[in-house]
């Protein structure tokens, strides 16, 4: 009975999530195989190599190590901000929960497209508004400057995920018996106090979590600058899986391919082994 | 105390009060201007006459409304198509999604059986597998079976990334419901599965809104594997039809923004209508 019930969902998973992580082990340690043949000659590393030896993979691994190692933590405080400010009951509470909703809700790729408008370098609103308010004297192309273009993808991850950031933490704000709160009152603790004595500590496991779910898929964006940026100027905003994705589907070379995938799956694993050693402590409470 | 000192610190308690709610409607305001100010420009840039979006300074409210980018939008691309492929995938996902996941959810959090923890670690884990690791040999599969360009090409991969997702909602679900409600139906003769179908199943209307609407949003949105998987135009889904638009540096921008606003606006309807359970699947289980 179990086992029907079980079956069919595991053989999606088998065929679809876990077959394809070895079989790109496998490809990656035969010779460069080029659709529709597959080549069965075993070289080992080679693959491996010939991706660490590519200038373009270094440069695309800064970018993305910038991409989430800044807009993580930002947008980490900002969530923690926005979740603490609607962690109480108000008027208006659902317009401000849609506002949070709306950002998540959005495809990342429409958004780098309705982003790539926003910016745009001669009729962007973006530039508009700094040109009326005397920050700009005339229009800034954001998009053509190799640091301004990585600063404006950073700006429309920000804007786009904190959101889920702060939902994440608003749940786990509000699991927070409130009684905790009153007896440190009753000792006298500022609010400050209460924050970094009775909130943090308690919300340490919940921003694992959002850390964990932020990262991943911040580690391997694709659809962000492939919209936006389309990963210019230059490579200034390629970032891995965008490198990746057309080392492997422009030349077909799909052994180069998995093995620059397989690299990618060992980083994220290994920044996710970082934060767990780092923050994870069993019974916290 | 005197009656004046008191009534004095009263007042200044109260307007103290006062600035604190005008300062926490500020940031809500703020808040909302922030979000919702690109669908405001998606807007009017769409409404506008194409030679009025190219000025500088800009013009902040249409002058001359006009419905010609939504028609461009349709006429000029497969706009009507590309919704209705996407429609087609995110639906199929979501009831593959919803048939898979209670079934599975059901026997973890109803059944006894050998092997369940690790089965739930073999879901939970898969949910954290990297999508580019995976897209090379589901690309070769999908090629030598021939479900490049077909809509079963998106939707099995997609039913794999959010079943676990699915199963976790289910079974937290499944976990709270009463025990007499399956005695009852042991009672009636049915079997587990007829107890699923018959008696779980109708009750968990929750739950299977839950995953449906998030499962949906999530297929909607997805673009790496719709971009490498659909090559025909005709079976572009809305993501990868608007991405394609139009050349790279003279982008017709009125009628990209009439063809973004189309592809969110069934976004907007699930956000309005779900608002309540879309957060609930997010955080489910999160601080318990």
């Amino acid at each position: 009975m179990a086992a029907m019930l079980i079956s069919p969902g595991l053989l999606f998973l088998a065929v679809i999530s876990y077959y394809p992580i070895l079989d790109t082990v496998w490809t990656s340690l035969h010779q460069g195989s080029v659709l529709p043949t597959r080549s069965e000659t075993w070289v080992g590393l080679e693959n491996y190599q010939t991706v660490i030896d590519d200038d373009s993979f270094w440069n695309a691994f800064k970018v993305s190590m910038i991409y989430t190692f800044v807009s993580v933590p930002i947008e980490m405080v900002l969530g923690l901000g926005l979740a603490i400010l609607i962690n109480r009951n108000f008027r208006g509470r659902y317009v401000a929960l849609g506002a949070i909703l709306f950002p998540w809700a959005l495809p990342t790729i429409i958004n780098a497209e309705i982003f790539a408008w926003l910016f745009h370098g001669q009729y962007g609103v973006i530039n508009d508004i700094l040109v009326r308010i005397g920050i700009l004297d005339e229009t800034f192309s954001f998009l053509a400057k190799p640091d301004a273009a990585l600063y404006s993808m950073l700006f429309v991850t920000i804007w786009k995920t904190t959101s889920f950031v702060a939902l994440i933490l608003l749940a786990g704000l509000q699991s927070i018996p409130s009684d905790l709160y009153e007896a440190a009152k009753i000792d006298g603790a500022s609010k400050i106090r209460r924050f970094w004595h009775v909130t943090l500590p308690l919300l340490k496991p919940v921003i694992l979590v959002a850390l964990i779910f932020r990262t991943l898929p911040a580690f391997q964006v694709f659809g962000l600058p492939y919209g936006l940026t389309d990963g210019g100027p230059g490579e200034s905003t390629t970032t891995l899986v965008l490198w990746a994705h057309r080392e492997t589907f422009n030349s077909l070379n799909f052994s180069e391919g998995a093995a620059a995938a397989n690299l990618i799956t060992i980083m994220a694993l290994i920044i996710c082994l970082i934060y767990v050693v780092v923050l994870y402590e069993p019974e916290v409470r | 105390m005197s009656v004046r000192t008191r009534l004095q610190e009263l007042r200044e308690g109260k307007s103290r009060q006062f600035g604190e709610t005008v300062g926490f409607y500020f940031l809500i305001v703020l808040l909302c201007l922030v979000s919702f100010f690109p669908v405001l420009w998606i807007l009017r840039t769409a409404l506008m006459p194409p030679a009025d979006v190219v000025q500088f300074p800009v013009t902040y409210i249409p002058e001359s409304p006009t419905l010609q980018n939504f028609q461009d939008a349709f006429d000029q691309q497969p706009l009507g198509r590309y919704l209705f492929n996407s429609l087609v995938v995110a639906s199929g996902t979501a009831v593959l999604c919803v048939v898979l996941g209670s079934m599975m959810g059901y026997a973890l959090a109803r059944l006894e059986f050998r092997f369940k923890l690790p089965i739930l670690m073999l879901i939970l884990v898969s949910a954290m597998l990297p999508f580019f690791g995976r897209l090379i040999p589901l690309f070769e599969l999908a090629l030598e079976y021939n479900f490049l360009n077909s809509y079963l090409g998106l939707i099995i991969p997609y039913t794999a990334f959010q079943l676990p997702f699915a199963v976790w909602i289910f079974q937290a679900y499944f976990k709270e419901l009463p025990d007499s409600l399956e005695e009852a139906g042991r009672i009636d003769g049915l079997t587990h599965l007829g107890v699923l179908f018959r008696i779980i199943l109708p009750v968990s209307a929750p739950a299977m809104a839950t995953t449906a609407v998030i499962v949906f949003i999530f297929a909607w949105n997805e673009f790496l594997f719709a971009l490498t998987f659909m090559s025909e135009q005709k079976m572009y889904t809305v993501t990868v039809g608007i991405a394609l638009y139009g050349g790279q540096f003279q982008n017709p921008w009125g009628t990209i923004m009439a063809a973004v606003f189309m592809a969110i606006v069934p976004l907007i309807l699930l956000l309005v209508l779900f608002q309540t359970k879309i957060i609930e699947g997010l955080t489910e289980g999160i601080g318990k």
